[in-house]
């Protein structure tokens, strides 16, 4: 041991001594911008000497070097600051020389010399990507007003980045997809990579813990990036293409999002509090009738109402009278069910950092905090996040640096029951009758759970079934919460044994425990009896990765760069779901407090993937730029024959305007690159599908819930698997192509980005469907769909008017994405139905793009279909019962003057936009004072409103107060026109709803959610006012001599301060499910997203 | 080199739980998954065949026959489409494919397999019994379906409802011959049959009840002989009550009586029919208040309890069975015996028999079980009006999608047959004569 230690201080004191003992260079000087402000934080570096220094306050730097290292060479002294172009001036390296050098730095909108990050330890600048990384800053995210989800942040920000965000709750999960759906199989979302470490983003909802898959009900989960504090992130770059994520293999199938958090920079100490305030409220409540009662009308020749026949304790029997088609009301009062459950919410974001460091170390500590409380009444909708790092970085020798980042997250949720649910909050509050008083959720006399189902519960009616909770009882429900400690740290080292060879390697890990408690007190509505769930999830992710860039300059003209990297990385999930059932006393809401436990259901799986990468990149006369490179990985996921796969990439930028001499950026055409790329990239399978087992899991009974387990009665059970295993499972692969142009026009006022892509994803992993019959198994594991996305993107800004006292920018951002679901190994489609939503389930059909929704529909003419027409029992042909002439798509009127239902099942909507875009502006004034707003626009998409069909059914709508309406047509039914605007057959102008009994007849049959879904299937497109900010900065000098601070900021904003949308439900954004959710478009109860109103103050010193 | 490289980092990693460099991508946790056994025992396939099986003849199947023969109400927003009749290939929730996957055909062949390369006869006889329940009960509901052909080549045709029945006969008979094998080999089931404790003789008369009964089904197209068969398979069947083929629910959480969580978790979507309600009214018959609550609004405490263990085949079937076949095949002495020891079980006094009091008290006696669906598809009997707007009560159910879409030999809903090879429609009822208002 001794000798190899004494052997590294012989080396460290040869590296290090000499530095001491002779006379060190010093370089100087202050960098300003053209104004003549100090730039402050910018780069000064002896390139290829790995030496350097940042800018102070006052924009001031001061360079030492070795005297070993200044041997009278020349070097290039070059200046980069983010925003600013960066420049360059020879300096000679004489033993004790003092040397002085200023800068004037010159804008640079297109941020083209700046460095941007392209993978695990690679980086380039930005003109010479050969394919688009779009970047979002930490001012564009403070902006965004989205204290609690960097996800939700990025709404807007990036052509063809579709973010939906499940519901304005605390907590609520985002989801964000990058040109389209790869994939049949998993969410299709980018990998998270921090600070070169990879991190866990995946949304796990308590009720998937057992299940594999998502339900439709319980309460919001949190997508795990969000338990990073957006106030610590620097900059978040979106790798989009094949090309640029193919560096990350096996995991990049959809895009790779890279977040650089903060750091610290030499200097004075700086001390920085942001402290913000949300004020929430809900952007839109449902419309409801205020004007029939609970009960039903009467069919008899006399008409007239049953009502409600309730009231003595219980109507949860007689189906139709639970709901609101009774007498019209009078003299009593009604409430307005949609509003009185929210109020408005209040989050308080405060964030205190530290950072500051010398010319060998840097820091940055941040702590913050996030406390919200959300729209819905009461207490129990939270979100707290507690959040702390320590990013450092150390100079141990001027050729080595070591780094640490190292970070901590609190995060405890409380949560309400939502979705499609009975105990859920909207489907019990939208259903109650208009009379009936929800707020005394406790009846007076018995202190027990009262609904509009249940009024009067009698003492010993604690286990009776209250048929939908009451939601003010949803809402003080305690029982759902969640509780998370999260570390994320790496350790990262970077050696430059010479000049041409850079070393970087980091080591992290990310680990999490998640502990959940979903409870249901006593009379819950559809778990009377209680029930206690558990589920604690703990993740731990480890990943090393090492990289070595070499590089050398041939020429004066042409230099390049070899990198090497290796990477191992290490994924450990363990889950354990139990569930008991009959709570024994009402109180605690403890797994010991039930009497019946169902067997807890472990979930383990660990994931090792090993991986070589390489990449080459030569520079040719700083005009045409080459990138290529191969990255191999093995992964246990894959079958154990294909373990390693290849991914290629190549790209090539080309910057034709430093060929016509255009190298100084200014003139009409100051800029202009083209450039081509293509990659590969893949997806690995879900754990353990290629290993063929048996399940003592499979349970037996309906879609409604009443399943028995395999085991009976102590005896245990097991069966074949459902899907069927495949060990010759192997990656899906992306091969994508992008080619597209960037230009600087008038003096770079104006640039302008067009990207094409075209991306083939084949092999995909499908669970294709076998037959029963045949297999044994309802589906396998398969490489065999292939899916086709094609799209473009378009970015256009413009600087009118920049001077330093006013400036206006503005920018548009536009993408297009068609999918198309080429072939799925013979099936016509694969449905999600795993999610279980009956009537409206999403699939990907062959000739779609992924993702539709199916369901049923109306019998339309031109469709060859066939129905009973008469009492005659043999069918009748629809297409000549149209008659001659019908519209494309015609809905069928019979002759009682309705439509007929098709019970084929057929796509029904597509969520997908045609196009998404955005249009954001800043104006500053007097230099201080911003004003920025940003516009979200999604053009085209479908949703199936199923809230709007539930309460047609339950005639709580008011659409619904049609019914007392005589003469009426079915294009006279609401939405009905909307939805079919053609129709044809026999029946066309019959008037067929002239009684509240023919009315109610048809809402809660075929013109209700008991009916096609077709009917209900809406647009979504939107344009929502996303953001709008005002803020100024205070830096006069009175605020330095007065207040001690070297700057203050004061901002009000506003968040989805408007909608515009044809839109019905209360969200065209919301989605049923999470981030989790494969399947989009299907509103059932969802909530809807908040509107927000912000102030925030910084203070800096 | 490239070993070196491979190596070295994983030194730094070995603490983190990377065993060695070359065991990296393989091993452990990494490809045997932890979470699933690898293979399953007899006993496992046969318990969990079972719970499959239970569902099949107890959850949605004989709900929405319940439904049809308005036993039940339909209403919620479910049910309320099945009350009206509105089937699609949605209706089942997977129960067909059920037939065919895990805890289904596929395992009960499995098994059969095992205990025949065992030398096991009174196993295999207990599984064949098993087979018969699952494709009877699936003949039943959908008609024709994948047997002689299953789990051989793509595109399995369907084979015809009464070759399927036929088909069982055979496998019923050779069960027959199994479970009276002897010999050192012969354990059977043993404890993992969770109704007879793995005695063969029970078994043996249930499978000639299973014959009575699959022979029933195919009277109304084959007459006389088959209620002659059916008769004669009777003679052999349960009699006795306690030996009730019954599912047995524990009452433990997954292990419940279906009717008890669907109705918990399904409020208002099933209620007692007036029809039915009225008929034990009127006939002062004690399983109103033995099936029902006391004011007829909802299911009794005793088959909403977890543990209640409904029949699936029952010696009161049997009697009536037997009861009906030789009234058809004029054995009135004989009717009239079993038709009395049927109403015996149910605490009732003997009334003399006729089509109409055996049909009645067949249909008030397998409440919750899918006969008194088929027998009204036979008979006409009740002679029930459709509900509301409508001129058919539905004879079959649609295939599953994922069914349909897998195998060439399915039809599209619109193309398949809206009755069953053995249920032409009755022009009239089989009791009184009047026109059948709903075939």
């Amino acid at each position: 041991m001794r000798f190899p230690i004494r052997r590294l201080l012989a080396v460290a004191g040869a590296l290090v001594l000499p530095a001491v003992a002779q006379a060190q260079a010093t370089i100087s000087g202050r960098v300003t911008a053209e104004g003549g402000n100090p730039v402050v934080g910018a780069s000064v570096f002896l390139e290829g000497l790995q030496i350097g220094a940042q800018t102070t306050e006052e924009g001031r730097y001061n360079i030492l070097v070795p005297a070993a290292r200044a041997t009278g060479q020349t070097a290039q002294l070059t200046v980069r600051s983010i925003g600013y172009r960066p420049i360059s001036q020879p300096v000679t390296l004489t033993s004790g020389a003092t040397i002085t050098r200023d800068f004037t730095l010159v804008v640079n909108p297109l941020r083209l010399g700046e460095v941007v990050v392209t993978g695990a330890g690679t980086e380039t600048t930005r003109e010479r990507l050969g394919s688009v990384i779009n970047s979002v800053d930490s001012s564009l995210l403070r902006r965004s007003a989205e204290p609690q989800n960097v996800v939700s942040a990025l709404s807007g920000k990036a052509p063809n980045v579709n973010i939906r965000t499940q519901s304005g709750e605390p907590g609520a999960s985002a989801s964000i997809k990058i040109r389209g759906a790869t994939s049949v199989f998993g969410t299709n979302q980018p990998l998270f990579v921090v600070d070169g470490q990879p991190i866990d983003n995946t949304t796990i909802s308590t009720q998937q813990g057992p299940a594999d898959f998502p339900g439709t009900g319980g309460t919001v989960t949190s997508n795990r990036a969000a338990d990073i504090n957006p106030n610590d992130i620097e900059s978040v770059d979106i790798l989009k293409g094949a090309a640029a994520a193919a560096i990350y293999g096996a995991r990049a199938a959809n895009g790779v999002v890279l977040i650089t958090t903060k750091k610290g920079r030499p200097g004075a100490t700086r001390y920085s509090l942001q402290s913000t305030t949300n004020f929430d409220k809900i952007v839109e409540t449902m419309p409801l009738q205020r004007t029939y009662q609970q009960g039903t009308s009467s069919s008899t020749a006399a008409g007239g109402y049953v009502n409600g026949g309730c009231t003595a304790i219980d109507c949860t029997v007689p189906g139709s009278r639970i709901a609101s088609w009774g007498a019209a009301l009078s003299g009593v009062p009604t409430y307005d069910h949609s509003e009185e459950i929210y109020d408005t919410g209040l989050t308080l974001d405060n964030n205190l950092t530290v950072s500051g460091g010398n010319d060998r170390t840097t820091f940055y500590l941040s702590g913050g905090l996030t406390n919200q409380a959300g729209v819905i009444v009461g207490p129990n909708n939270r979100y707290d996040r507690t959040t702390a790092r320590l990013k450092a970085t150390h100079q141990l020798f001027q050729n080595f640096t070591v780094g640490g980042n190292f970070s901590y997250a609190d995060v405890r949720g409380k949560y309400v029951q939502q979705g499609s649910n009975t105990a859920g909050l909207l489907l019990g509050a939208l259903r109650t009758p208009p009379e009936f008083n929800n707020r005394p959720y406790l009846d007076p006399e018995t202190g027990l759970h009262r609904s509009y189902r249940f009024p009067n519960p009698s003492p010993n009616s604690l286990t009776n079934d209250r048929g939908f909770s009451n939601p003010f009882f949803a809402i003080n429900s305690p029982g759902n919460n969640n509780e998370l400690g999260r570390f994320i740290g790496n350790v990262n080292l970077e050696y430059t044994p010479f000049a041409a060879l850079t070393l970087r390697y980091t080591l992290g890990g990310d680990y999490y425990n998640d502990q959940r408690l979903e409870a249901l007190p006593l009379t819950t509505g559809g778990a009377p009896t209680g029930q206690v769930t558990r589920f604690d999830v703990n993740n731990l992710e480890i990943d090393h990765n090492l990289v070595g860039t070499l590089r050398h300059t041939f020429s004066p003209s042409i230099n390049g760069s070899l990198t090497l990297g290796q990477g191992l990385n290490s994924r450990r999930f363990r889950s354990t779901w139990v569930q008991g059932l009959d709570l024994n006393a009402p109180e605690p809401l403890a797994l010991q407090n039930t009497v019946n436990v169902q067997v807890p259901l472990e979930f383990r799986s660990l994931r090792h993937a090993e991986s070589y990468f390489t990449q080459a990149e030569l520079n040719l006369f700083d005009q045409i730029f080459l990138n290529a490179g191969v990255r191999n990985d093995g992964f246990s996921t894959f079958g154990a024959g294909n373990r390693r796969a290849w991914y290629p990439k190549a790209q090539i930028a080309w910057a034709f305007t430093n060929a016509l001499g255009i190298t100084e950026q200014r003139g009409l055409l100051s800029f202009g690159k083209l450039r081509a790329s293509y990659g590969e990239t893949g997806r690995e399978p879900p754990v353990y599908a290629t290993n063929p087992v048996f399940t003592t899991g499979t349970q037996f009974g309906t879609g409604y819930g009443d399943f028995i387990n395999a085991s009976q009665s102590g005896q245990g059970g097991a069966t074949t698997v459902f899907t069927a295993r495949n060990p010759e499972l192997k990656p899906e692969r992306n091969r994508e192509t992008e080619l597209g142009a960037d230009f600087g026009f008038l003096d770079q006022r104006v640039d302008l980005g067009f990207t094409w892509y075209n991306k083939r994803s084949t092999e995909v992993i499908l669970n294709v469907p076998v037959n029963p019959a045949v297999t044994g198994s309802g589906a396998t594991f398969a490489n065999a769909a292939e899916i086709t996305n094609q799209g473009i993107e378009l970015t256009l800004n413009a600087r009118p008017i920049t001077t330093p006292a006013f400036a206006w920018e503005i920018g548009l951002q536009f993408g297009r994405n068609n999918g198309n679901v080429e072939s799925l190994a013979g099936a016509e489609f694969v449905s999600y139905n795993n999610e279980g939503f009956t009537g409206a389930i999403g699939s990907s059909t062959v000739g779609y793009a992924p993702g539709v929704v199916r369901g049923d529909d109306f019998i339309r003419c031109g469709r060859g279909l066939t129905a009973n027409l008469d009492s005659d029992p043999d069918l009748e042909d629809i297409d000549a019962a149209c008659g001659a002439n019908f519209a494309p798509g015609a809905v069928f009127i019979a002759s009682n003057g309705q439509p007929l239902a098709d019970p084929t099942d057929r796509v029904v909507a597509d969520p997908n936009p045609d196009w998404t875009g955005g249009i954001n502006t800043s104006v500053r004034l007097f230099g201080r004072l911003r004003l920025s707003g940003l516009l979200d626009i999604r053009e085209g998409g479908q949703m199936w409103n199923g809230t709007r069909a539930a309460l047609y059914r339950y005639g709580t709508h008011r659409d619904t107060e049609v019914r007392n309406r005589t003469g009426a047509t079915i294009t006279d039914v609401p939405g009905f026109s909307k939805a079919f605007p053609n129709v044809a057959g026999p029946g066309v102008g019959t008037v067929a709803f002239n009684t509240p009994a023919q009315w109610q007849s048809w809402f809660t049959g075929n013109g209700g959610v008991n009916g096609p879904t077709a009917l209900f299937v809406e647009d979504i497109s939107f344009v929502k006012l996303r953001e709008l900010s005002l803020s100024y900065t205070l830096d006069q000098p009175w605020v330095r001599s007065r207040l001690g601070m070297t700057s203050m900021d004061i901002r009000v904003a506003g968040r989805n301060l408007a909608t515009w949308t044809d839109y019905t439900g209360l969200d065209p954004e919301s989605q049923l499910g999470g981030a989790e959710y494969l399947t989009q478009g299907i509103d059932y109860f969802n909530g809807p997203l908040t509107r927000s109103f912000v102030i925030s103050i910084g203070l800096n010193r | 080199m490239n070993r070196a490289l491979k190596c070295i980092p994983i030194a730094a990693l070995s603490l983190l739980g990377a065993v060695g460099c070359n065991d990296f991508l393989s091993g452990g946790d990494l490809d045997t998954d932890p979470n699933n056994p690898p293979a399953a025992t007899n006993s496992q396939l046969f318990v969990a065949a079972q719970a499959s099986m239970w569902a099949l003849h107890l959850s949605d199947p004989a709900r929405l026959g319940a439904v049809f023969v308005q036993q039940y109400t339909g209403g919620g927003l479910g049910y309320l489409a099945i009350e009206e009749y509105d089937l699609d290939e949605s209706t089942t929730n997977g129960i067909f494919t059920g037939i065919y996957t895990g805890g289904g055909l596929i395992d009960i062949r499995r098994l059969q397999a095992n205990v025949r390369e065992a030398g096991d006869s009174i196993y295999l006889g207990q599984a064949q019994i098993l087979e018969a329940l699952v494709m009877g009960a699936a003949a039943d509901i959908f008609g024709d379906v994948v047997y002689s052909a299953a789990y051989g080549e793509e595109n399995p045709p369907l084979d015809e409802q009464l070759s399927v029945y036929d088909q069982i006969q055979t496998l019923l008979d050779d069960a027959i011959e199994n479970l009276a094998a002897t010999g050192p080999t012969n354990f059977g089931a043993g404890a993992a049959d969770l109704n007879y404790g793995g005695d063969p003789e029970p078994w043996t008369r249930l499978a000639w009840t299973l014959k009575a009964r699959y022979y029933l089904h195919t009277a109304e197209v084959r007459g006389a002989t088959a209620y002659a068969a059916a008769r004669d398979a009777a003679s052999k069947g349960l009699t006795d009550p306690d030996e009730d083929y019954k599912a047995q629910f524990s009452g433990n959480a997954g292990e419940e009586n279906f009717t008890t969580v669907f109705v918990q978790l399904r409020s208002g979507y099933i209620s007692p029919n007036p029809f039915f309600v009225n008929l034990l009214e009127s006939r002062s018959d004690p399983r109103l208040t033995r099936y029902f609550d006391d004011d007829a609004e909802g299911l009794s405490d005793e088959l909403l309890a977890s543990d209640y263990d409904p029949p699936i085949v029952s010696a009161a079937e049997n009697r009536l069975i037997w009861a009906e076949a030789a009234f058809r095949t004029g054995q009135t002495g004989v009717a009239q015996t079993q038709l009395t020891a049927a109403r015996a079980i149910a605490g009732l006094p003997s009334v003399t028999a006729s089509l109409g009091e055996i049909l009645t008290e067949k249909y008030i006696a397998l409440f919750q079980t899918l006969e008194p669906w088929n027998d009204y598809k036979r008979t006409c009997f009740p002679n029930i009006a459709p509900n509301a707007g409508k001129t058919t009560i539905p004879a079959r159910l649609y295939y599953d999608t994922r069914d349909r879409q897998t195998n060439t030999s399915i039809p599209d809903p619109t193309a398949q047959p809206v009755r069953n090879d053995n249920d032409p429609p009755n022009a009239v009822d089989d009791v009184t004569g009047a026109e059948c208002l709903g075939q």
